[in-house]
């Protein structure tokens, strides 16, 4: 295909207005243009918070992980359940996110755009006053589907007033990711960072009242490592970040590390959420290279088919080492199962009284929230949406996990067809709502769908309950 | 066959230099072009195996350099399917709008790919056009027909309802028209609230104050659109798809709809158990398909084996085990001088003695298709039919086939047999005429398929047949005492007459008279065929057995003409 000639409409359905896509998330916040397959930006949506020189300065982006500053302390604007709770905070993070690599102001003076400053941070934001950083894209954002109308019209709000798009919408993230995965009907499974989501949606419309969703999502399932590696055998893990490390020797599997730690002084040291945010990397780590989900078909407590115990077999399977940036390395075996195993049983939840996530209900796992899902759903369509069953995520790429989906739900509905799609491309699968918006967004018969700002400044932003439902 | 170096070897002469010379074949590789040629010398003869190839960027080919790029711009427009004329920007070649919006044929490349720039006011003739072509996707933004809304004077006229109030009729067409008819949608958002605003609220989650099912709002709005429709158009007027829209929506029945939606549930939430069984039945339904041409060959097989002329002679020497092992014995006496098939199969096949007559067939479900056949012994059907035994309601009774006998005689019994003997009446003269009954009702003689059911109801015809047998014969032997009475009535008459021969003709003549109406009220009285008993009234009064009295009437014809001969 010549690039120089222009697609055949008809082919493809696709105009592209450069429109931009916001996709907030709890742990990132993509952003990128309309009509490519991957965000371009993507930013941690926690931000920095320090004082230097008696002023509060703020840190965005993958800076955050970056300095160790006295008293950093670690924020997301977006509370667990999903929902923005610091709206001013949240516009910050989310105009940073296009800024930064999209719609950046042009460049300056290298001598003064702050770039070669070595004492200044470079990322500090100064949107200048008389410019809004959207004024010529039309902006595309993603919201939860139990997002409550409140929010939605603080967001139109936001994205009207404070960054003057000319055209806004608003989708929810279940439509979209069924749609990057092709599918106007699919029961959306959305194992995200805080927040798992099940979302019935019928052509291309969610239906409100089978949208369901649990805590259990990727940070959940970090606690409970965490959980596990305080209750080790030989000894208790503790994890000590990086930026705590300043030297390190090989030793032996399940030997003590020999590292030499940088120590701060209590003025100087960054706040306890710094530390968190920094442990939760490793863990993020952890649970790619080690953590697996038992695949079943019955669970992990149950006995297997040939009479030896699930577990025993999963005891048989070769284990997998993990080194911790101290140096301290083991091989994990049939731990690394049970730390998933309370998404689908209740009662694997490993239990720890000093975690903050309250032990799991067995309302609270995947077959029960689906199984409430479908309840809630006319019984018509019961059995399309579960022939169309999208995972999307992150936290789904859990070795195994889509396997175990699969036998779970064939376990609770026997009678019709269960087909779980799940994206074998890494990124298809985290960005899956972000890619369906990109998918949308660029489509020509989206264009008559967008609120424009003549129609905002008529009716307020209450227009938002109308227009996208 | 020995070459020259096995001789000389033998000779021990010594090698003659070398063995002849090959052909010299001239091996000269191609240089790969990437390489140069020194550098090609140092390798030798041997190269090493690499795939020396330069990917080479192979730029437009040179005819192309004389064309002109055909500029693209960032192109305002408008989508007609907008109602505020929201601008928007995409890129455009420069002179696009010189072609149609969207090419039709999508196998219709530039076949140039850089056409050759137009005359320049050509370009600049079209420039401003742009703005006043249509937008290309304008066209997919379609709205599903609906009928017209009601005006106040039409709904407080035909649209009234006690169940709905107007402002909750209102919200649901609104709905409807919001959503175009996405029923599974409009279920879903559906939360009127009386007092409140009409709008759908965010948190509908919140389950609405009056539950409207789907089924509810279906029908009030089908309701109200076939009455919009109607009123639109009287029905005689409609259009074809017009009248069926009309009536589906007339005949819209939610207590239908409600009650297949329950059985869908159930159908869903199977268990996995039915479901396995009904994939099983299904295995051995198919098994059942494919085996059905086998079946019916081996069926017509075993009827022509029954097809023997119908013994007449005693079985009663069969009934006793004895008698019947006797037999089962001159069978396996004739079996093995037969070359064929054995009848016993494998062996399997017990004393017929121990078995009871009980249908077999009903226990043949199809969770134990084959183990069951066999292994029956008098007394233990229940335990064998389950390893647990269970007591089955009477429609499971039903479903399975299972019956119970009062007393259960020795022997293996056909049922088939047991009808047959029906239709032996005790005279050959009767039995031809149940026969020429049956023919005539068209069941034949031997029945087809001879079930608990059938025979049932083939035991009850024959008695009706029966009876109509005996009442026919009762009715004739009335009609000929009649005719016999009658003919020495006349008899008395004539004499008379003869006797008062002398007196005169005209009184002569009214008697006569007198009989002839006589006799047409007697006809009149006496069915038309001479079944005159109050017994055959009654039967043909009968409308069920109207075909069996035109029987009775053939058949009594022709037996009152045998009875003249």
């Amino acid at each position: 295909m010549n690039p120089s000639n222009p697609p055949q409409a008809a082919e493809y359905g696709g105009d592209e207005v450069s429109a931009i896509v916001l996709d907030p998330g709890y742990s990132t916040t993509r952003a990128g243009f309309a009509g490519e397959d991957a965000p371009k930006s993507l930013i941690p949506t926690y931000y920095g918070k320090y004082n230097a020189d008696g002023q509060e300065k703020l840190v965005y982006g993958d800076n955050i992980f970056v300095s160790p500053r006295p008293g950093l302390s670690i924020h997301n604007p977006i509370g667990r359940d999903g929902i923005v709770e610091d709206w001013d905070m949240a516009e910050k993070v989310w105009e940073h996110s296009f800024v930064s690599r999209l719609t950046g102001t042009k460049a300056g003076n290298p001598f003064q755009n702050g770039l070669n400053d070595v004492d200044e941070l470079p990322v500090e934001m100064d949107v200048e006053s008389e410019e809004k950083p959207l004024s010529d894209s039309p902006l595309l954002m993603s919201e939860p589907g139990w997002n409550p109308a409140r929010a939605r019209e603080k967001t139109i709000e936001i994205a009207m007033e404070k960054w003057d798009t000319p055209a806004f919408y608003l989708a929810r993230t279940g439509v979209l990711s069924a749609f990057a995965s092709g599918k106007p009907s699919a029961l959306v499974i959305d194992i995200g960072a805080s927040n798992i989501s099940i979302t019935p949606v019928h052509d291309g419309m969610i239906l409100k009242r089978g949208v369901q969703h649990s805590p259990l999502g990727g940070d959940y399932i970090s606690s409970q490592i965490n959980a596990l590696l305080k209750a080790n055998n030989p000894q208790p893990i503790t994890i000590t970040p990086h930026y705590l490390i300043s030297s390190k020797s090989a030793v032996e599997a399940g030997q003590p590390p020999q590292a030499n730690y940088k120590t701060f002084p209590p003025d100087k040291a960054p706040d306890a959420s710094y530390r968190a945010l920094l442990e939760e990397r490793t863990l993020t780590e952890f649970k790619e290279c080690v953590v697996q989900v038992w695949p079943g078909p019955t669970r992990l407590s149950a006995p297997g088919p040939t009479g030896v115990s699930n577990e025993d077999m999963a005891r048989n399977t070769p284990g997998r080492p993990f080194e911790f940036p101290d140096g301290y390395n083991q091989v994990f075996g049939v731990e690394r199962f049970r730390v998933v195993e309370s998404l689908f049983d209740a009662k694997a939840a490993i239990p720890d009284p000093d975690s903050p996530f309250p032990a799991p209900t067995p309302a609270q796992t995947i077959p029960e929230l689906v199984k409430a899902s479908l309840a809630g759903v006319d019984v018509d369509i019961r059995p399309a949406l579960l022939a169309n069953v999208v995972v999307t995520g992150g936290s789904s790429l859990l070795y195994n996990f889509t396997e175990r989906l699969n036998q779970e739900l064939m376990q609770i509905f026997p009678g019709p067809r269960v087909r779980v799609t799940a994206a074998g491309n890494t990124y298809e699968r985290r960005f899956g709502a972000w890619i369906g918006g990109s998918i949308l967004a660029s489509l020509g018969t989206f264009h008559q769908m967008w609120i424009s700002k003549k129609e905002y400044e008529e009716h307020g932003p209450n227009i938002v309950e109308k227009r996208c439902k | 066959m020995a070459a020259a170096a096995d001789v000389r070897d033998m000779l021990d002469l010594p090698a003659e230099g070398q063995p002849r010379p090959l052909k010299k074949q001239k091996v000269v590789e191609k240089r790969p072009e990437g390489i140069t040629r020194e550098l090609y010398a140092l390798l030798g003869e041997r190269a090493p195996p690499i795939a020396i190839n330069e990917n080479k960027y192979k730029g437009r080919p040179k005819w192309m350099n004389k064309l002109r790029v055909r500029p693209w711009s960032m192109a305002p427009f408008t989508n007609n399917a907008r109602s505020d004329g929201l601008v928007l920007h995409h890129w455009q070649r420069t002179h696009e709008s010189a072609r149609p919006p969207v090419p039709t044929t999508t196998a219709a490349p530039e076949d140039s790919q850089m056409e050759v720039d137009r005359p320049k006011e050509d370009g600049k003739e079209e420039g401003p056009k742009v703005h006043e072509q249509e937008y290309a996707f304008a066209k997919y933004n379609v709205k599903p027909r609906l009928p017209k809304r009601y005006t106040d004077d039409e709904y407080n006229r035909h649209l009234r309802s006690d169940d709905w109030s107007r402002e909750e009729t209102d919200y649901l067409v609104d709905l409807v028209t919001e959503y175009d008819l996405r029923w599974v949608v409009i279920a879903d958002r559906y939360d009127y609230q009386p007092q409140m605003d009409m709008e759908p609220d965010a948190n509908a989650l919140v389950p609405a104050r009056k539950h409207r099912t789907m089924e509810q709002m279906k029908a009030r709005y089908y309701y109200i659109a076939a009455t919009m429709l109607s009123l639109e158009h009287p029905p005689s007027e409609m259009s074809e798809a017009e009248f069926d829209l009309h009536e589906k929506m007339l005949k819209f029945d939610p207590d239908r709809e409600r009650d297949r939606k329950e059985l869908a549930a159930l159908q869903l939430n199977r268990t996995a158990d039915e479901v396995r069984e009904e994939a099983m039945l299904l295995e051995e339904l198919k098994r059942i398909t494919t085996n059905e041409q086998n079946f019916i060959t081996e069926r017509r097989e075993l009827y022509s084996r029954l097809e023997v002329p119908i013994s007449v002679g005693n079985t009663a020497m069969y009934q006793s085990s004895a008698g019947l092992s006797q037999l089962l014995q001159t069978l396996l006496q004739a079996d093995k001088s037969k070359k064929r098939r054995s009848i016993l199969g494998d062996g399997a096949l017990p004393s017929p003695a121990g078995q009871t007559p009980t249908a077999t067939g009903g226990l043949g479900r199809a969770e134990t298709p084959v183990t069951q056949g066999v292994g029956n012994k008098k007394g233990s059907i229940a335990k064998e039919t389950n390893q647990v035994v269970r007591v089955l309601t009477p429609a499971e009774e039903a479903r399975y086939g299972v019956q119970h006998h009062e007393r259960v005689s020795a022997g293996v019994q056909f049922r088939s047999d047991r009808a047959q003997r029906l239709t032996q009446a005790k005279s050959n003269v009767q039995t031809q005429k149940l026969a020429n009954a049956l023919s005539e009702l068209e069941i034949p003689v031997r029945l087809f398929m001879p079930t608990e059911r059938v025979c049932k109801d083939f035991e009850k015809l024959i008695q009706s047949v029966n009876m109509l047998l005996d009442a026919r014969k009762v009715s004739e032997k009335v009609e000929s005492e009649i005719r016999v009475l009658e003919a020495a009535k006349s008899e008395r008459e004539r004499k008379m007459r003869e006797a008062a021969g002398t007196s005169g003709q005209t009184a002569a003549d009214h008697p006569q008279v007198k009989k002839e109406a006589q006799d047409g009220e007697s006809g009149v009285g006496d069915p038309a065929n001479g079944a005159g008993g109050p017994q055959a009234g009654q039967q043909q009064g009968d409308g069920n057995h109207k075909r069996s009295a035109s029987v009775l009437s053939a058949s009594s014809d022709k037996s009152s003409k045998r009875q003249r001969r």
